[in-house]
């Protein structure tokens, strides 16, 4: 069963966030990440922490410790990458890119080869720390725990890119 | 949340609208006018029902004219944005974007220079359970042009009903083309729909046809009561 949190202060915003992503997937539940327990994250296979509205960061205020202690496969898309590199303690910079982009992949890894465009919408970002798997305008726009199956994606695979997604689930 | 929706006249502007009331305030409709009709934002068929429709809602409607040339028409959706903020106090942008990355960016983008939401609830919709929403939330569009082969002047004027939707889903496997129209195929006209307190009537129209290119154009229509 793979466990789609949603990161959306407003509802409104799931329809475009969140709803897509359980197009992509089959078998999943649904989590707000305020309404998650320990028993949701402990019954899934793998979690796949979604993006959400451009002026929304109430993510950031919220703990998600939980992050540091799993062994569950996780990706997080562009705010649950920001939630990723939080818990992590990997900095992040204020950048922003809206729109298709040109994406390379840099390093050998599961979810994503070569060069592709890809649609992006953050105004922060992680630079430092983790792997870098892939790159846009000389900056990591992909990144992998060493580690761990804990990939970060800044841009929205669900967009243009919705193989990776299918590849995270099937991996 | 007080919001502003990018209103254009058709299904899918009023669908986001309808989707968008059930969580926030709508206290505004926003309305670009292309004299360009190449324009790849903001060319529709019929755009002055825009009136009437903001009437039959009882909602302002903030309406600018572009010549439609690429970047000006930008910098008059930014206008027309900026003048919902100020005279509405719109804390934010509803659209209709189901697919275009060129159409959603943009949008965004000036939403976030103006310290705007933005929220697009048809976004990766896809196209046929899109129409069937449409038809399930009661609301009326007819189809007031069309843009691609094999459609032709039959479907001027038609309404997008089940029978409709199955007759574009045929096509659009077919053909490539969008069954809702989203790539320009097909654009639509609102004349009723739950939020709307009255509905338009048709008085008066005319049709131009060419090579599968047409409009169904209103030339006259009224608001009468449901």
């Amino acid at each position: 069963m793979i466990l789609i949190i949603s990161t959306c202060k407003e509802k409104l915003s799931e329809l475009e966030f969140v709803r897509p992503i359980e197009n992509t997937v089959k078998n999943f539940v649904t989590k707000h990440y305020e309404e998650l327990s320990q028993e949701d994250i402990d019954s899934a296979d793998r979690i796949i922490l979604t993006g959400t509205a451009l002026k929304d960061f109430d993510y950031l205020e919220h703990d998600f410790s939980w992050l540091l202690k799993t062994d569950k496969p996780v990706l997080g898309i562009c705010a649950g990458m920001q939630i990723i590199a939080k818990e992590f303690q990997i900095p992040l910079v204020t950048f922003v890119t809206i729109g298709p982009r040109q994406v390379e992949t840099v390093a050998e890894n599961n979810l994503a080869k070569g060069t592709f465009n890809a649609y992006f919408l953050h105004t922060k970002t992680a630079v430092e720390g983790f792997k870098t798997l892939a790159m846009t305008n000389g900056k990591p726009c992909m990144i992998k725990h060493p580690d761990k199956e804990i990939y970060g994606c800044i841009f929205h695979p669900e967009v243009m890119n919705e193989d990776i997604i299918r590849r995270f689930v099937r991996t | 949340m007080r919001l502003g929706v990018l209103y254009s006249g058709g299904k899918d502007s009023t669908l986001a609208l309808m989707k968008a009331k059930e969580h926030h305030e709508i206290v505004c409709l926003i309305c670009i006018v292309s004299e360009n009709k190449e324009s790849f934002m903001f060319h529709t068929p019929n755009i002055d029902m825009t009136l009437l429709q903001s009437q039959a809602m009882e909602l302002p409607l903030v309406r600018v004219t572009t010549k439609g040339e690429k970047e000006e028409e930008l910098r008059d959706l930014r206008k027309a944005i900026e003048e919902a903020k100020r005279r509405y106090k719109i804390e934010g942008i509803v659209t209709g974007a189901v697919r275009s990355t060129y159409q959603a960016s943009r949008i965004q983008l000036i939403c976030h220079e103006l310290g705007l939401w933005c929220f697009n609830p048809l976004w990766l919709k896809d196209q046929v359970e899109l129409l069937n929403e449409v038809v399930d939330k009661k609301i009326y569009a007819i189809i007031g042009g069309i843009f691609a082969e094999p459609l032709d002047e039959k479907y001027l004027g038609a309404a997008i009903d089940k029978q409709m939707i199955e007759a574009l889903a045929k096509i659009a496997s077919s053909h490539h083309i969008n069954p809702a129209g989203e790539g320009g195929e097909i654009e639509t006209t609102v004349l009723d729909a739950p939020v709307f307190k009255k509905k338009i009537v048709i008085k008066e129209h005319e049709m131009q046809y060419a090579n599968f290119n047409g409009v169904y154009n209103i030339i006259d229509a009224e608001l009468v009561g449901k």
